[in-house]
């Protein structure tokens, strides 16, 4: 029998190790490519349930996966049924660059983030030339291997946008990342919301914590015209036009060197073009690579040589219970929870899925937006404080960064 | 588009007719004919077809299930991966892939409507079996070009975008997935072709505009005589054939 073939082949060329996590449609677990002697993550994917067959979700990533071979892509090495699931091998990733922005010990150098969003673009502007839309762009999907080289991964809400006129759910991206025009509910968008989000991650990487950190859509659009005046009819034309439109009240700019007061002026001229109002006069990713921010000195760092979170005892896998077992479970799909108090959090509920967008983030307002709010030496001694509430409304997974390892985005909890 | 179609894994699975005509060994065994091969799949296209319209999917999605189902025949027995399975869950593969998703649950609803064959009652249970199958014998690859829209573009170029035109050569897409054209040629070729026996049939003087077009314009002569062909022999198609074929099968 066929499926007598198959169980042989995960025994054969892949042996289970530890699971890593759970996901948005399963179980992620380590395994070492018996083949090549590669360490690999396996994502098993649930069928069942609703008596619709392979995950959509699922369905998507590997079919753009499959057409996706970049050196800042995640590698889709193999897919296989066992025992009536899907599994899905990828190459192992040491860490991400949530985790490499939360840790305290970690110092970032210009040349570092140069270097870490220069690799974020290059990923980016492949998955543009080849027509495909990111839409969920944001550091905990950015993954890092161990030779430092920087990943863009999670597809499963990535998109084909060939075909002009083509009517998208705008629901898209972690609300911290997701561009001006997708707030106002548009449908038609193109490349120019990988723009934004990037340019999320590149002020998060300079600042070291969530650049706008709205808790609600209508947050979210205050914190950004906040952050960059409310936008006017001659920088934004069409604005007034777009289906969720609604008037704010007028704010002033301030100026940019103000909220980064660190940045070189390469740096706020690149940052500036790509957090552009109107998605048709942003940046695009081909241009951005081509700034001058990335040819003037410092250079970006070579990815082996830049900082990265200390290699975590990666093998015993009852570490990663011990401490993150009992205490950090996930909230199940679509739900909130509230994690317990810590200094400068009330509580903490996160987005779940990706596609619904009820980000229900609290924070204090007061000083959220300080890094000295940002949970204290995460770094090291991550995982003995097991619980610490992400400050993000990203689908989960911070609190496990720490186990320098994922492929998912949504783990739960281990087991 | 047209432009990463030369670096996705459609181009790179390109295969020779020689490699398309080709009957799997089990098949064989059960008497099946290079001529029963290619009836069964131009049947099973038609079938896809016939139920795309009650599930209503855009054109798209059909010509990516059948496709789908072309290459699965390039690598798997119709003995083993029976056609009349394999054509409706190739349909709701394609959907999924296709960003339209039908639900399974009304695909065999119509399914048992359009075969009331007592032998073949297929259940949601089996498409979804039938679902994992197909994807490891696609090898995952999922992404399908297709004629359309090169076809628009250069019914433009040209200045024959009227509707006239446009329907005659849209129709001679559709029916290029009766053959196994998608899996040999590129699919701006496939709409050339087309374009080309149109313009024929209507009198229309194109000889320039192919001229200034930098292809290889032997390719899409043989693309077209290749489809007049097919043309010309179905003719000679009667349903006793098929059901013939068919039985040969599953006696």
């Amino acid at each position: 029998m066929a499926e007598l073939d198959l169980s042989k082949k995960v025994a054969d060329r892949y042996l289970k190790r530890e699971v890593l996590g759970e996901g948005t449609y399963g179980v992620v677990y380590k395994a070492i490519d018996t083949k090549t002697g590669q360490k690999v993550a396996i994502k098993k994917i649930r069928l069942g349930k609703q008596k619709e067959g392979v995950n959509f979700t699922a369905l998507r990533e590997i079919k753009l996966l499959k057409e996706l071979k970049d050196p800042n892509i995640i590698e889709l090495i193999d897919a296989f049924p066992h025992k009536g699931n899907l599994h899905l091998v990828f190459e192992f990733m040491e860490t991400d660059l949530e985790a490499v922005i939360r840790d305290r010990n970690i110092f970032l150098s210009p040349g570092d983030i140069k270097s870490y969003l220069q690799m974020t673009l290059k990923g980016l502007a492949y998955c543009h030339k080849k027509w495909v839309l990111h839409r969920d762009m944001k550091p905990n999907n950015l993954l890092i291997g161990s030779n430092g080289q920087l990943k863009l991964a999670d597809f499963g809400l990535a998109r084909i946008f060939g075909s002009p006129d083509r009517k998208f759910t705008h629901q898209v991206f972690a609300r911290w990342y997701r561009a001006p025009e997708l707030l106002f509910g548009t449908k038609q968008y193109g490349a120019g919301v990988d723009v934004w989000a990037a340019a999320c991650i590149f002020a998060e990487l300079l600042l070291r914590r969530p650049f706008l950190q709205g808790s609600s859509d209508i947050d979210q659009l205050g914190k950004i015209f906040a952050a960059f005046g409310t936008p006017t009819a001659s920088q934004w034309p069409d604005m007034p036009y777009l289906p969720d439109y609604v008037e704010y009240q007028y704010v002033p700019a301030p100026p940019l060197r103000s909220l980064f007061p660190m940045a070189s002026d390469d740096c706020l001229d690149l940052l500036s073009k790509m957090f552009t109002y109107d998605p048709k006069a942003r940046i695009s990713v081909q241009q951005a690579l081509e700034h001058r921010y990335f040819s003037s000195a410092p250079l970006p760092t070579v990815p082996d040589k830049l900082p990265r979170p200390a290699p975590k005892r990666e093998s015993r896998a009852s570490d990663f219970n011990s401490h993150d077992g009992p205490t950090v479970l996930s909230p199940p799909r679509k739900s909130k929870r509230v994690m317990p108090e810590r200094e400068g959090f009330e509580g903490n509920a996160y987005k779940v899925h990706k596609i619904d967008d009820h980000v229900d983030e609290i924070r204090l307002a007061a000083g959220g937006n300080t890094s000295g709010n940002e949970p204290v030496p995460l770094s090291v001694d991550f995982s003995i404080f097991g619980a610490k509430p992400p400050n993000r409304p990203t689908i989960n997974s911070t609190d496990r960064t720490h186990l320098k390892r994922k492929l998912d985005l949504e783990f739960q909890h281990p087991e | 588009m047209a432009a990463n179609f030369w670096t996705s894994s459609h181009h790179k699975q390109l295969l020779d007719q020689e490699e398309v005509d080709v009957v799997h060994p089990l098949d064989k065994e059960r008497g099946i004919t290079l001529d029963d091969f290619k009836l069964i799949k131009m049947h099973m296209a038609t079938y896809i077809w016939r139920l795309a319209q009650f599930v209503k999917v855009r054109q798209r999605v059909v010509a990516t299930a059948v496709a789908y189902m072309r290459r699965v025949y390039t690598r798997k027995s119709m003995t083993e991966y029976d056609p009349r399975l394999v054509a409706p869950t190739c349909l709701y593969l394609a959907s999924k892939a296709e960003e339209s998703t039908v639900q399974a649950r009304l695909l065999v609803f119509y399914l048992k409507k359009l075969y009331a064959d007592e032998k073949h009652r297929y259940e949601i249970k089996d498409i979804l079996e039938m679902e994992m199958k197909i994807l490891e014998a696609l090898n995952y690859y999922l992404v399908v070009f297709h004629p359309y829209r090169a076809l628009s573009q250069l019914l433009q170029d040209a200045g024959l975008n009227d509707i006239s035109m446009t329907q005659l050569t849209w129709g001679l897409v559709n029916d290029t997935y009766k053959m196994d054209l998608i899996l040999v040629h590129a699919p701006h070729l496939i709409a050339l072709a087309c374009l080309y026996i149109a313009s024929v049939l209507r009198e229309k003087d194109t000889t320039a505009w192919f001229e200034e077009l930098r292809v290889d314009m032997n390719v899409v002569k043989n693309i077209s005589m290749e489809i007049l062909d097919f043309y010309e022999n179905q003719r000679m198609i009667t349903d006793d054939r098929i059901i013939a074929a068919l039985s040969k099968l599953k006696p």
